[in-house]
């Protein structure tokens, strides 16, 4: 049995609102699995991991497993189940842009065949862990994408299991938990081992009792000596935030600009450890958990779906006519964003499609009531952001603090004048980072030039310097021969 | 037991009804003690500020419905007629009221674009080019006037017998001469009851109570209040030690615009600062002016002049009052960025 505590969170989340969780929607309902569909979509640069080339050409016939696309990060994407691919091409993709983009379609032919890898026997190094993360296509599975094996250095204390699923409406998080508890346990476990990570910390949210008593269960089933500190926190939202977590859980502020990692934190979504825990037995990602749910659905539920899967499959498969939908969420209410075209595929990051009707009443000018401002978990003012933002001034929103927001919109749900606020950070917070990427780009230029000037110059100085000495050489050897001449004279 | 909301009302039409609950206590209060006059002039004031809204919505080609409705007009009304002379004639309600919607409000571009308090903007233009007017119709709670009174009072031809100068101005200019004991022997200022001016302090106590509820409602935070009044006690008491010279801190705290102020004028959040430390400074500022300007000013009260001040310092004391973000060793001190 793994030692375990579990404690009642002494933190209290700063800022942050008690939306309504509707989690009971699509919790009600077993998860399953669906067939497969008839085609499964992986955009190119899209698929989570940076942007990708293609592995496979046209009329490739792969196995479940088979590599499809490498990503600059050095991510590998696998063909979620057995087919053909029958075409490469411009198709829409689930992104926040709604665009097409370059695509492997694969048509699934029903055939068992899997190409996994070998299984890792224990004791593995952490670069052989993470060779398999980048292989097996580990992303972190809670939304953000970021491959997992960048968070993994040596040095880190502390694993934590963002079990908070904080958003409403998501219970993908807590569905896996409770079905597929042993993995994520094992998972984490492994990962610990490797780095000698003494402890794991499990941030779950008191609304799930049911994840709960199945961590335990497991727990007790477990032979790991890795200590397991299981905080319970108060359901507001967003504890389940990366940085909020690491200051609920263990009272560490990570400092701006920089990741957890680098405060000695690994925050891990529990479905990314469960892949990992397959990912040592030889079986990259190619199946997730989707929560499908929202009023608008018939039946709401969650399903193990293909990697790939469209998304209007997936709208069927709830007993629901696409056709009725006019946008669909992906991701939670506070954070997603809409997808209108239904062909595009779920990529790894697809936590949850929502489909709700929500009726945003009109927007009116900001009064400054400040009420963004004390739901805003990072401290921000929210109004004075918007204001300069409104103003196109993004480099005073960026000195009142845009750059530490973290899009949580919490500010949207509470601001009495529906303004968008947590758009307007999201697109500022965009031409920030394209600003900052031009500066650096032109920095290093400037820095290139200036150190060919400097090559250039010293060059010159040598070959001065040399000229002179040459000089003063032959001013030498003529003055000797002139004396000489004198003397013979 | 009515749960307290966990945030603001998440409308701004609703943030301004709440608001303008929260003024009934007061208003009723203010008609008991200073006669119907106060609901003339805010009826008045009510239907000049949406008739000034609706012209300065429909010349600046902007749709009608959704401001119009939201009844920021309607309390800038309500405010400015609260704090207009009881017995003042029609024209300086409508006056003042047109010149806060208009000058304060649509002229800077409407809901939330006014760099300075609206109402107290009307008010100080009022009490600048109306003197005689503002100083003078000011009614005396022992003389509370009958409807007839008011009547006559709202059309013009205010009687003596019920109207003076404020409670304020009469405390500061004519018992200047007596000392404390001898100024306690006025009616006005008379033990008495409750040991306060009679009438002013149940006006307080209702603005007070209506406050106290906004505050629990979210729509404002304790720091507005908190500051001035706490400025004003300090400062009043501190000059206290000779009361035969100095106002006591009473007669500041009470008879004055100070609670209704501290409740409902200073917590305007366009004009104010923004942030909680910032909102406190922006108190303090305005309870430091205000003992400034009641002391050895000229002016009947201080409240609006006192506001309008540290209206335009508010922007400043935003940029040094911004809370220290997560993950930063400081607060951003400073303006910064190009504008």
């Amino acid at each position: 049995m793994a030692e375990y505590r579990i404690r009642h969170c002494e933190r209290q989340l700063e800022g942050g609102i008690h939306p309504e969780t509707h989690k009971d929607l699509s919790t009600s309902a077993p998860c399953v699995f669906i067939d497969d569909p008839k085609r499964l979509v992986f955009p190119i640069h899209f698929s989570g991991g940076g942007p990708g080339e293609s592995l496979v050409s046209i009329g490739d016939t792969v196995s479940q497993g088979t590599p499809i696309i490498k990503c600059r990060s050095g991510i590998i994407h696998v063909a979620s189940r057995a087919g053909k691919v029958i075409d490469i091409t411009d198709h829409a993709i689930t992104h926040p842009s709604n665009d097409v983009s370059a695509s492997i379609i694969i048509e699934p032919n029903g055939s068992k065949d899997q190409s996994y890898l070998e299984p890792l026997v224990w004791p593995f190094d952490a670069d052989t862990l993470r060779d398999r993360a980048i292989e097996a296509g580990i992303l972190g599975l809670g939304g953000a994408g970021f491959p997992s094996f960048k968070k993994w250095s040596d040095g880190t204390q502390t694993l934590i299991i963002n079990a908070a699923e904080c958003e409403p409406y998501l219970t993908a998080d807590d569905t896996l938990m409770r079905i597929d508890t042993h993995s994520m346990i094992r998972g984490a476990c492994m990962l610990s081992q490797t780095l000698a990570i003494k402890t794991i910390v499990i941030g779950i949210e008191d609304n799930k009792p049911e994840a709960l008593e199945a961590i335990e269960n497991a727990l007790k089933e477990s032979r790991s000596d890795c200590f397991f500190d299981i905080v319970l926190l108060d359901t507001k939202y967003p504890s389940g935030s990366a940085r909020q977590l690491v200051w609920l859980t263990l009272g560490i502020e990570v400092p701006t600009g920089s990741r957890s990692v680098e405060s000695g934190v690994i925050v891990h979504n529990p479905g990314t450890l469960a892949a990992l825990s397959r990912a040592i037995d030889g079986k990259p990602i190619t199946d997730r958990i989707v929560t499908l749910t929202g009023e608008a659905l018939t039946t709401p539920k969650n399903v193990i779906a293909p990697i790939g899967t469209p998304i209007s499959y997936l709208i069927e498969a709830t007993n629901t006519n696409p056709a009725s939908l006019a946008s669909i969420t992906v991701g939670g209410p506070m954070m997603g964003y809409p997808v209108t075209d239904f062909d595009a595929g779920i990529t790894k990051t697809t936590n949850c499609l929502l489909a709700r009707e929500v009726e945003i009443p009109p927007e009116s000018p900001c009064i400054r009531c400040g009420a963004c401002a004390t739901v805003c978990p990072v401290r921000l003012q929210p109004q004075q952001m918007v204001f300069a933002l409104k103003g196109g001034s993004l480099d005073r929103a960026i000195h009142e603090g845009l750059t530490d927001c973290i899009e949580c919109a919490a500010c949207n749900a509470v601001c009495p004048s529906h303004i968008p606020l947590a758009e307007w950070f999201r697109l500022g917070r965009f031409e920030a980072r394209e600003q900052a990427n031009e500066q650096r780009l032109a920095t290093e230029a400037r820095e290139r030039f200036e150190a060919r000037n400097r090559r250039l110059e010293r060059i010159a100085q040598e070959q001065e310097a040399k000229r002179a000495a040459r000089k003063a050489k032959t001013a030498d050897a003529l003055e000797k021969a002139r004396r000489a001449r004198e003397e013979s004279a | 037991m009515i749960k307290r909301p966990d945030y603001p009302p998440m409308d701004t039409a609703i943030v301004m009804r709440t608001v303008l609950i929260a003024l009934i206590p007061g208003i009723i209060a203010m008609t008991l003690f200073f006669g119907v006059g106060v609901l003339l002039n805010i009826t008045t004031a009510i239907l000049t500020a949406l008739a000034c809204e609706a012209l300065c919505l429909g010349l600046r080609k902007r749709p009608i419905h959704p401001r119009l409705t939201d009844l920021s007009a309607v309390l800038t009304g309500v405010l400015i007629a609260l704090a207009l002379p009881q017995a003042a004639p029609w024209w300086l309600v409508i006056a003042a009221t047109a010149s806060s919607v208009i000058l304060g409000k649509h002229l800077y571009g409407g809901l939330g674009q006014n760099p300075v308090n609206p109402a107290m903007l009307g008010y100080a233009l009022m009490l600048i080019s109306a003197p005689v007017a503002m100083t003078t119709l000011w009614i005396n709670p022992l003389a509370t006037p009958d409807v007839a009174t008011a009547w006559s009072a709202y059309l013009g031809q205010a009687s003596d017998a019920v109207t003076g100068a404020t409670t304020l101005d009469l405390y500061k200019t004519e018992f200047r001469s007596l000392t404390a004991i001898e100024a306690s022997r006025n009616p006005l200022f008379s033990q008495a009851h409750l040991g306060l001016i009679y009438g002013y302090e149940w006006v307080a106590l209702a603005y007070l109570i209506g406050g106290l509820w906004l505050i629990y409602q979210r729509v404002i935070t304790w720091h507005t209040p908190v500051g001035l009044l706490a400025t004003l006690i300090v400062i009043s008491a501190f000059f206290s030690f000779d009361p035969d010279t100095a106002t006591p801190v009473w007669v500041h705290l009470v008879a004055g615009a100070g609670v209704f102020a501290a409740f409902f004028i200073l917590t305007d959040p366009v004009s104010g600062a923004t942030s909680p430390k910032g909102r406190l400074w922006f108190a303090i500022g305005v309870g430091i002016l205000t003992y400034l300007i009641r002391t050895y000013g000229q002016y009947p009260d201080a409240i609006a002049f006192a506001v309008l001040l540290m209206n335009f310092a508010a922007p400043m004391i935003d940029h040094y009052t911004r809370p220290r973000i997560m993950g930063r060793e400081a607060s951003v001190k400073g303006p910064g960025g190009q504008s």
